[in-house]
């Protein structure tokens, strides 16, 4: 069925049709409506599911934590700072492997005060133990919530699905929403192995011997590794049975490119018209726009990058001292490449700043009007 | 066939670090170096009862709506609920926590609410087990003689009531108008406790009819013969026609007696007598005025009785004595007063009202009923028992200076009020049987105690004290209101004010059955356990479970790291923290 909805509404049917079973959730813009009309739909009856008010995102990570260990499939959202309050719990439920499916509108982190996007709040958590998917359209924000749970559940590691707060969560596109038959195909209920039940107690997180604790956390990082195939095996199913797949990154016009601008994320659909206007001058240019940003694709990248010249990366997001987070990945994949092209890094789109055709353009501009890159990311929109 | 060789499973390493077993392999109760306890407290309403109910467990029970077992609880101590539960001046509201918070929880209201339930299920009292060989004579059927002929008789003693008048009930009888006690509430509670044997002799005077002497064959003796003498105005015209002493006033007209005051009747005084006098007046048809010598706020009525009084808009007169009744051929036809002046404050802190020149004013009335106090007649008593002008002397424990001989209710210097008597009565029969069962009287009657206000519990007495109830009373402070709402006490419904003049219908309604169970839930249970699970709830490591009898909770202390959460998450406190030792 095609419906018109916002990329927050998406993101609450992808949860209703994943028959979520507990949710718990604190608002916060501009993740809000998502948890609103999942209120809604659990009130209703579309969902059976126990939806849960808390005082505070820990809480309601801790919830969705401890429904999880009790063998529920369960949701949660947030946002910026609530994502931020619940890093705690992050690290927690990464450790005890728990399938919790969430998804992050992403909102700048004060200060100063701003409601607006940028993906500082979710790459700061980048070292939290979750899958982050990062999402461009409404569709996309729906599909990979219904695929998140799969992978979640395959990988015993949460999953984070990202959307660019106000420009997805709060634009309205026609959605294709898939038949809930289907859905029930393509995910099936879960079946943990391991789950608190009174019949059969378990202590969950109890402390490991200094011996142990490495074991975990190395069984973790091979389930992270092991996720990256699983992400690529389900999206590829997903696409055979509803039509629409997304792959680990989408690739823009990259076969022949001198210059590939790398970002993510909803910057991703005005560079695609740039790249096309310029691709109508002549000039090869390229995009890439990463989808999964955890586990980082670094094979993938640096097999895209094999005859690149020069590669362009547009941070909506910067860790003071280093620079954008997505270029220090980036790099970091590349130094033991065979190839290495220069990479040129940018800061833009802080705080909900637009990210126009003219920032896109003065990006490639500089790009290609500059042998070196200056060594530093260079700035867009600082006002002298 | 080739033999299979059995598969040697290898343990799996789960993803997470994961016990193979619940919990209980590790007692965290080995980190607690605090200890929490259920502690069952005193609360104040039990420790200002002068009756010595046990005020929380009857009102625990009534939350639970088990209002017969409420009733149990409360005549274990008070054989007179439905008295009580309506003309008791209620200390347990006074000192009620839930005045700290909105208002005191209508206590009164609900033990009038749970007498009258069990009375009209058919509940009476039962026999006593055991008889006892010995004998008890108790002087006055006063709710303190009824009292201690209760208690006595249901521990198996037998006991024989003396009563000067030609019905049981004391005071509750002769004393209080049927608006606030209806005759036939009286009659059903008294032939209840009679029905446990009591020998019941009315129209006997003891010294008159019954020589002290005759009581000798008894091995006891509980004089409660109570204040029937009325205090004298002192002032020229006393003895006129018309002028009638407060109790003898009431006495006649809960008699059934009806007779002329004429239009207008002057009542004197300001004390409960007076407020009855007035009102009874009023009833007969007459229009009393109050005149009083202080002011309104040194009234020692009981406050609902005056208001109850203003709302049958009964004139009052403040800061006036009188001086001298005028007469006509011997017949009363008004009063000279003169106006006072509060001066400074006296022994019970009231200021002493002093008269100021050339106020006179007289006032034309027809009848004039003086209640400015009662004292007790003395005379019958042998001279031992006569050394103090205005009662008998007794000490902690009720006896007198007379051997096996025992004094209580307004006879004695205590409080002039019902349950104040109830519980003198009480005190007499359990001084009488530890007396007589040749216990300590003095260390029997201590362990019998409701904390530290001479309240006696008979509960307690039976156990010795040791029935796990700790004499420590819940202050405001140690509740957790977080978990109580805001919420207005139930108001009594009365009769209308226009019925009640020319009527001796009872003015205060009972509450309704929703009413009484929205009151006795607004009871905060100060101090007890009423299975809120509050405790079960909150407490981090499952160390808490209901016990199996459903009677409160236990604590696991293998698994109690001491945190003390329930301690703190306890809305009435009762829970405490020990400290290990």
């Amino acid at each position: 069925m095609r419906k018109l909805l916002t990329g927050n509404s998406a993101v609450s049917y992808g949860v209703m049709l994943s028959r979520a079973e507990v949710i718990s959730a604190y608002p916060i813009t501009p993740q809000t409506t998502i948890v609103e009309e999942l209120s809604e739909i659990c009130s209703d009856g579309r969902l059976k599911a126990k939806f849960i008010r808390v005082e505070s995102e820990h809480s309601a990570m801790a919830c969705v934590a401890a429904a999880s260990a009790a063998g529920a499939r369960v949701f949660t959202a947030t946002s910026s700072h609530g994502l931020a309050y619940m890093h705690e719990m992050l690290h927690w439920t990464s450790g005890t492997r728990l399938p919790v499916v969430m998804v992050n509108a992403n909102r700048a982190i004060g200060s100063p005060w701003s409601i607006w996007c940028d993906q500082g709040d979710s790459l700061s958590q980048r070292d939290t133990g979750w899958v982050q998917l990062y999402c461009q359209s409404a569709q996309e924000a729906l599909d990979t919530v219904i695929q998140a749970y799969r992978i979640a559940e395959e990988v015993l590691l949460p999953v984070m699905v990202l959307e660019d707060g106000f420009f997805l969560s709060h634009t309205s596109e026609p959605v294709e929403v898939p038949d809930q038959k289907a859905v029930d195909r393509f995910l099936p209920p879960y079946r943990p192995r391991y789950k608190l039940t009174p019949g059969d107690p378990h202590t969950f997180n109890i402390m490991a011997d200094t011996s142990l604790f490495i074991n975990f956390k190395h069984g973790a990082q091979k389930a992270m590794v092991e996720a990256k195939k699983v992400i690529a095996r389900v999206d590829r199913e997903f696409k055979s049975r509803f039509g629409r797949g997304y792959g680990l990154m989408e690739k823009v016009r990259c076969a022949d490119a001198e210059v590939i601008l790398l970002t993510m994320g909803t910057a991703a659909s005005t560079a695609r018209e740039v790249i096309d206007q310029y691709r109508k001058q002549g000039k090869k240019a390229g995009l890439c726009r990463l989808r999964m940003f955890r586990p980082f694709p670094a094979g993938e990248v640096v097999r895209l990058l094999s005859g690149v010249k020069k590669i362009a990366v547009l941070d909506r997001d910067n860790s003071l001292g280093a620079g954008g987070i997505v270029a220090q990945e980036l790099k970091a994949a590349l130094f033991g490449a065979a190839h290495k092209p220069k990479v040129f890094e940018f800061i833009a789109g802080l705080g909900g700043k637009d990210i126009t055709p003219e920032t896109i353009r003065e990006i490639m501009e500089v790009t290609w009007n500059n042998a070196h890159p200056k060594g530093e990311p260079v700035w867009i929109g600082v006002q002298s | 066939m080739k033999k299979k060789k059995p598969i040697k499973k290898k343990p799996v390493f789960p993803p997470m670090s994961l016990s193979l077993e619940g919990t209980q392999g590790s007692k965290t109760g080995t980190w607690r170096y605090l200890t929490p306890a259920y502690l069952n407290k005193l609360a104040p309403c039990n420790e200002a009862c002068p009756a010595g109910e046990d005020v929380e467990a009857a009102m625990v029970l009534s939350g639970q709506e088990d209002y017969i077992g409420a009733w149990e609880k409360i005549t274990q101590e008070n054989p007179l609920p439905r008295v009580c539960g309506r003309v008791c001046f209620h200390p347990c509201e006074v000192s009620c926590n839930r005045k700290e918070f909105d208002e005191p929880t209508a206590i009164n209201a609900l033990e009038r609410f749970v007498g009258d339930q069990a009375f009209h299920s058919g509940k009476r009292y039962p026999p006593p087990q055991e008889k006892k060989k010995e004998k008890v004579a108790i002087i006055g059927s006063g709710p303190a003689g009824l009292s201690c002929a209760y208690h006595l008789a249901s521990m198996g003693y037998g006991v024989t009531l003396f009563e000067a008048l030609p019905k049981l009930g004391g005071m509750l009888r002769y004393g209080i108008p049927s608006y606030r006690l209806p005759k036939e509430v009286l009659d059903q509670e008294i032939d209840n406790i009679l029905s446990l044997g009591i020998e019941a002799q009315t129209n006997v005077r003891v010294g008159k009819g019954l020589k002290w002497e005759a009581l000798k064959k008894f091995d006891s003796v509980f004089v409660a013969a109570g204040a029937w003498k009325s205090l004298p105005l002192k002032v020229p015209g006393e003895e006129s026609k018309g002028v009638l002493s407060g109790l003898a006033f009431l006495q006649k007209v809960n008699s059934g007696e009806t007779f002329n005051l004429g239009q207008r009747v002057a009542v004197i005084g300001g004390g409960n007598t007076a407020m009855d006098a007035a009102r009874a007046a009023l009833r007969l048809g007459a229009k009393p005025l109050v005149i009083y010598r202080r002011t309104k706020e040194e009234m020692p009525a009981w406050e609902e009785e005056i208001s109850e009084a203003e709302e049958e808009q009964i004139e009052f007169i403040f800061l006036s004595s009188p001086i001298k009744i005028l007469t006509e051929n011997g017949e009363v036809k008004g009063i000279e007063c003169i106006k006072n002046l509060l001066g400074p404050p006296g022994k019970d802190g009231r200021g002493e009202p002093r008269p100021i020149e050339n106020t006179n004013f007289t006032l034309a009335v027809d009848s004039i009923i003086s209640a400015i106090g009662e004292a007790p007649d003395l005379s019958f008593l042998p001279h031992e028992l006569q050394k103090a002008k205005d009662s008998i002397p007794v000490d902690e424990t009720g006896a007198t200076a007379l051997k096996k001989i025992f004094a209580g209710g307004d006879i004695v210097t205590q409080p002039r009020t019902v349950s104040y008597a109830i519980g003198a009565g009480k005190k007499a029969a359990l001084a009488i049987d530890a007396t007589l069962g040749g216990k300590n009287v003095a260390e029997a009657l201590r362990l019998a105690r409701w904390g530290e206000k001479g309240s006696l519990s008979m509960a307690r007495y039976k156990s010795g004290g040791s029935d796990g109830m700790a004499q420590e009373v819940v202050p405001f402070a140690e509740l957790n209101t977080a978990y109580f709402k805001p919420q207005r006490r139930k108001a009594k419904e009365k009769l209308d004010v226009a019925q009640r003049a020319g009527d001796f219908s009872e003015v205060a309604a009972g509450l309704s059955p929703a009413s009484a169970l929205e009151e006795a839930k607004r009871c905060f249970n100060c101090g007890v356990c009423n299975l809120c699970h509050n405790c079960f709830t909150f407490c981090p490591d499952l160390a808490i479970s209901a016990r199996p009898d459903k009677q409160g909770y236990a604590i696991n202390y293998d698994y109690c790291k001491g945190c003390c959460i329930c301690v703190e998450e306890c809305p009435r406190g009762a829970i405490s923290v020990e400290v290990k030792k």
